[in-house]
């Protein structure tokens, strides 16, 4: 470390370190940039071919750089107009309902559970614990949801689910125990506040930090559960969006593989289908909006996921 | 805990009444763990019953152990399943934890702070692409006249045909997976390595240390809590895998099951398409108990050697 003396008027050393770069430092940035480049190429490349023209894909390839550049996919994708339309807002529906309501209520247990004198809060634990160690399993969810509660086909069974989970319930207690100082809390209950208003008015806005992170990983589980719509949703006019994707390729597959069609009237459907540009714009529109509230919500995101682990 | 033992039911309910206001806020969890955590745990009992959907649950007959010969009885299936599914598990684990930490400590050590911010921000986002999605951009590259073939051909190579073959894919969805998980996963080590003493590091350097012994004397051991944690948390799904990777990305070929299909997809594509569910039931009960048998033996056994990282 080189030092450089800085003397002021009275003639006093002051060190100062000047910072060397070491070259190692250089090669982790190289070694870090390519993977972040690892990360974000493959999003590119939804990106690009949406935007592509299908022929030069089928005759090069996919690429990065493709000869011609269309709206054929999209267009293509519009198509589907009605149903893409019914889809987005069924999944919108689900996330904002589903995200809002999960919020209130684990908040409210996160609530109870940090207060220190209420004894049933040990028992609590336990019960919420044991659900995040064993389950019954995907079989066992199925016929219970479907046969004895009879809820197939109903949307309730793409929020409810999702909507509880141990370890968000952790990270919301640990941020109200460990950044809303009980002093409030006291002052409001001497005012007279009840534990409800206290609750309202003054722990939840406080919340908002670890509200925002917390929301955006459960918005972001909604906006991506297929596995739920498979199983449980049969109306079309009920279909979120991922389902909406499996179906659309699952038809695009159907159709151009069916042997039961000519050669003659498969070429004639293969031109009128776009098929890798149309694939790839309805990626886009799926997996867009999340790329989009991203940026807005990371912030948060990350101080969320470090404040509830290190205590969780 | 000790103060228990001296506490009367009078005065637990007592303590509870006067909560009541936050035993209200409790209930709507505790309503919602109950009827769709808990309940399904009792159809675990299908494993050994005959499922009759006209008498539901509760009133199919049970057949003992005849689902269980059945699942015996399959061996090379059944092999073949539980094999693989164990295989992903410990190639996750090990190599995924082991990245996790290495991105952590590269990000932590690096001296740009703001550009290793950033790029981190972007590693995080693959994790927020669900893998209905990720099919086809994996897709993308490793079919006919995807990125993938192009580069190969480029050089002067034979296109591969990649959906044919299963012996790539162990590899291919270890990528898919690292690809996915491992920006996210290194937030939560980030948290511990931040909240490191730095004067530690400085006593270390005035002792003389290089970087390397600075990382395995101090950065190493103070991520063992967390990463204890982080195992024992992953030991009860030791059964069970990340549907979406195995079930969509694979597309669900079959050619490709000898290293792809874990039990949870062969339970998912059994639900799907078969209504006889005794295979599933039993391949289920078996995931929910191992994996419960194990979480207890291992907790058990890091609370002997370090009882501060063990769960309960």
């Amino acid at each position: 470390m080189e030092y450089a003396a800085v003397g002021n008027k009275e003639n006093v050393f002051r060190a100062r370190k000047k910072k060397k770069i070491s070259v190692g430092q250089y090669i982790l940035a190289f070694i870090l940039g390519l993977y972040t480049l690892f990360c974000l190429l493959p999003i590119l490349l939804v990106f690009v071919t949406a935007f592509s023209d299908d022929k030069s894909i089928a005759s090069n390839g996919y690429s990065y750089f493709p000869e011609k550049w269309s709206l054929e996919g999209f267009r293509y994708v519009f198509k589907y107009g009605r149903q893409l339309f019914t889809s987005y807002g069924v999944t919108i529906f689900i996330t904002v309902v589903g995200t809002i309501f999960g919020l209130l209520i684990m908040s409210m247990f996160a609530f109870a559970l940090s207060r220190r004198d209420f004894m049933f809060r040990k028992f609590l634990s336990v019960y919420i614990l044991i659900p995040m160690l064993f389950s019954g399993g995907q079989l066992a969810n199925y016929l219970v949801f479907t046969s004895s509660y009879k809820l197939k086909d109903s949307l309730l069974l793409l929020i409810i689910p999702l909507s509880v989970s141990t370890m968000n319930i952790i990270i919301l207690r640990t941020y109200i125990q460990t950044s809303i100082p009980e002093e409030l809390m006291d002052s409001a209950r001497i005012d007279g506040a009840g534990e409800y208003r206290t609750f309202f008015q003054i722990v939840m806005p406080l919340m908002k930090p670890v509200l925002a992170s917390v929301g955006f990983m459960m918005a972001t589980a909604y906006w991506n559960d297929w596995q739920n719509a498979l199983l449980y949703i049969d109306t079309a006019s009920k279909n979120p969006l991922q389902l909406l994707l499996i179906r659309i390729q699952k038809n695009i597959e159907f159709l151009l593989n069916n042997k039961n069609i000519s050669g003659a009237a498969l070429a004639a459907i293969q031109k009128g289908i776009p098929e890798y540009s149309a694939t790839m714009a309805t990626v886009l529109t799926v997996i867009g909006p999340i790329m989009i509230a991203y940026p807005f919500f990371q912030k948060y995101f990350i101080k969320g996921l470090t404040v509830g682990s290190i205590k969780g | 805990m000790k103060y228990i033992r001296g506490i009367s039911m009078k005065y637990f309910l007592h303590n509870t009444w006067k909560h009541r206001a936050h035993v209200l806020m409790c209930i709507p969890v505790i309503l919602i763990l109950f009827f769709f955590s808990y309940v399904p745990m009792a159809g675990l009992s299908l494993a050994f019953k005959r499922f009759d959907y006209n008498k539901g649950i509760w009133g199919s007959p049970f057949v003992k152990f005849e689902n269980f010969k059945f699942l015996m009885a399959s061996g090379k299936t059944f092999t073949r399943m539980t094999l693989n599914t164990l295989k992903y598990y410990f190639i996750f684990l090990i190599l995924g934890t082991s990245l996790n930490i290495a991105l952590a400590i590269a990000i932590d050590q690096f001296v740009f702070k703001r550009l290793g911010k950033a790029m981190q921000s972007i590693m995080i986002i693959p994790v927020f692409i669900s893998y209905a999605a990720v099919q086809f951009i994996v897709y993308a590259f490793l079919s006919n006249n995807g990125m993938v073939n192009n580069v190969i051909q480029f050089f002067g190579g034979e296109p591969i045909r990649w959906y044919i073959n299963p012996k790539y894919w162990t590899a291919i969805l270890t990528i898919v997976k690292m690809w996915n998980g491992v920006g996210y996963g290194s937030v939560l080590f980030m948290s511990v390595l931040a909240g490191i003493d730095q004067e530690l590091y400085e006593a270390a350097k005035i002792d003389g240390a290089n970087k390397r012994q600075q990382i395995m004397h101090i950065t190493l051991p103070s991520l063992v809590p967390m990463t204890t944690i982080i195992i024992l948390l992953s030991v009860g799904g030791i059964m069970r895998s990340d549907t979406g990777l195995f079930y969509q990305v694979t597309r669900n070929s079959g050619i490709l099951y000898p290293t792809t299909q874990v039990i949870d997809s062969y339970v998912l594509n059994s639900m799907l398409t078969t209504s006889s569910y005794g295979f599933s039931a039993a391949a289920t009960f078996y995931q929910s108990v191992v994996g419960l048998i194990l979480i207890l033996l291992a907790n058990y056994t890091v609370r002997k050697i370090e009882p501060d990282n063990a769960l309960f």
